[in-house]
């Protein structure tokens, strides 16, 4: 009987594991369309009715753990915070008098008020409504779709800068891959002239990016601003457009007989506690990039 | 242990709250700079309660879900999960919990040594990136946080399943009872002779 029993557990263990080892193989080569991403939509589009009631139900228990950790945080960003006061006053002044020429500049081009980098995108605005819990995949699911007109590789920002693009999408839900998720890849330029390289996360840091192949003769500074570099060759293009903001460079080492520089970037958008969303719809066609 | 329907709806529920509340609450927090684990913590102390092979199944169910409500590769959470539960049920059919930390420990082991596995199995699916020592750090967070969650976790899906578990069975409780009234028996007077679960009144009589 006791050996029954053993065997009974041994065969039921043994064949879980089987079919998860099958649901993984299936889910790295199965086609988009393909039935188990389909029954994987299906369960998403139930949850995430339910996941959206959750996330603002529970959102003041959220903002509660979420102060007390933020006020940790904060006394130590207290003190860098007011050096970089210090030094953003005296660019202040520089800022509005290039801002004054830049109004002029603008007039006489005719572009108008609009964001110039962004327009022609429309804006959706979402909820995060469910997150990953591992460091593993940075992605986050908000609670706008294919049904408000948003599309798969869309870019999605805050109001502080690039947060990532549209990976998948249900009628009334979408997936978000950050760009700290290990399958993200952003080519970025360094302002003002900086040379472009690709910017990637560092697994297990959310709040540090790496910028890679960028020459070591380069020169790359401490507080450069980084923007997404928007190319194209007109067959191939980058998924995101030119002059979004993703973050400042932190340090830039260059290692001894290294070919590339090693650039650490911090990123504007606080990539682990956004509640809303912008998802950049529309906008010019992108060669390559499939929608 | 004997899984009726109204268990298996009872323990349905209990994975279908948990996911929801592990991606719309416990994800979006951040303690210590680390997202708690509440699934593996549920998936432990269900394992614990029920067995190794429905803490297996349990750990599947909800691997399962999470995977498909994050649209992400599907059977990683799966496999990771029902080896938590597995390994949270063999403990219970191997030992008995005799203190009330065991469990929170058991949870924060295995939520530990699932992270890592999760770790393992990214790396083996090839992350093409740098992966920082952060990582470890997570890991150990991870197992910290899920102690805290365990504490008043077990004790209230013990209480939720109460009706399906052998150990508060009635006839369960009669041997226990018995076996306490022997060995206060054996303190007092210490006789050899009570041996096979003699009736409180003649330990007493013996005694005196």
């Amino acid at each position: 009987m006791y050996r029954k029993q053993v065997r009974r557990r041994r065969a039921v263990l043994v064949g879980l594991l089987v079919v998860s080892l099958i649901l993984v193989s299936i889910s790295f080569s199965e086609a988009e369309s393909g039935p188990l991403h389909s029954i994987q939509r299906g369960v998403s589009t139930v949850l995430s009715p339910i996941e959206e009631g959750a996330s603002r139900a529970l959102k003041p228990g959220r903002d509660l753990v979420n102060w007390f950790d933020e006020t940790f945080d904060a006394r130590g960003e207290n003190d860098a915070l007011q050096d970089e006061i210090a030094e953003l006053r005296s660019e202040l002044a520089d800022a509005q008098s290039a801002q004054a020429e830049n109004e002029q500049f603008r007039k006489m081009l005719d572009l108008g008020e609009a964001d110039a980098a962004l327009a022609g995108y429309k804006r959706v605005t979402g909820r995060v409504i469910g997150r990953s819990p591992t460091v593993w995949y940075s992605t986050v699911t908000i609670d706008v779709g294919s049904g408000s007109g948003v599309g798969v590789n869309d870019p999605v920002i805050t109001g502080d800068g690039l947060v990532g693009r549209i990976t998948d999408t249900t009628k009334g839900s979408s997936q978000v891959t950050l760009i700290t998720d290990h399958r993200s890849a952003v080519s970025a330029s360094i302002l003002p002239d900086g040379p472009d390289g690709v910017v990637e996360p560092e697994v297990g840091d959310p709040d540090d990016l790496l910028l890679d192949f960028i020459d070591s003769d380069e020169e790359v500074k401490e507080g450069q601003l980084l923007v997404t570099a928007g190319w194209s060759t007109g067959r191939v293009s980058s998924a995101y457009p030119y002059g979004i903001e993703i973050g400042r460079v932190s340090e830039a080492t260059i290692g001894e007989q290294e070919t590339f520089q090693q650039i650490h970037v911090e990123p504007f958008a606080k990539l682990r506690d956004i509640d809303f969303v912008q998802v950049l719809t529309g906008g010019e066609e992108r060669p390559g990039v499939p929608k | 242990m004997i899984i009726t329907p109204r268990i298996a709806l009872r323990l349905a529920l209990i994975i279908a709250i948990a996911v929801v509340l592990q991606l719309s609450f416990f994800s979006l927090l951040s303690v210590l700079g680390v997202t708690p684990d509440l699934l593996s913590v549920v998936i432990g102390s269900l394992g614990l309660l029920v067995g190794a092979v429905a803490g297996a199944v349990c750990g599947f169910a909800a691997g399962f879900l999470l995977d498909s409500a994050l649209l992400q590769t599907l059977g990683v959470s799966s496999m990771v999960l029902l080896s938590v539960g597995y390994l949270a049920g063999r403990y219970r059919e191997g030992f008995e919990i005799t203190n009330s930390l065991v469990a929170p420990l058991l949870a924060a082991g295995l939520t530990a040594l699932g992270a890592a596995a999760f770790s393992a199995i990214q790396l083996m699916l090839g992350v093409e990136t740098q992966v920082s020592l952060l990582v470890l750090r997570e890991i150990l967070l991870k197992g910290l946080i899920a102690f805290v969650l365990a504490v008043p976790a077990y004790p209230l899906l013990r209480r939720v399943l109460r009706p399906a578990l052998v150990d508060d069975s009635p006839a369960r409780r009669r041997i226990l009872s018995a076996a306490r009234l022997r060995s206060r028996a054996r303190r007092r007077g210490g006789s050899s002779h009570l041996r096979g679960g003699a009736p409180a009144r003649r330990v007493r009589g013996v005694a005196s």
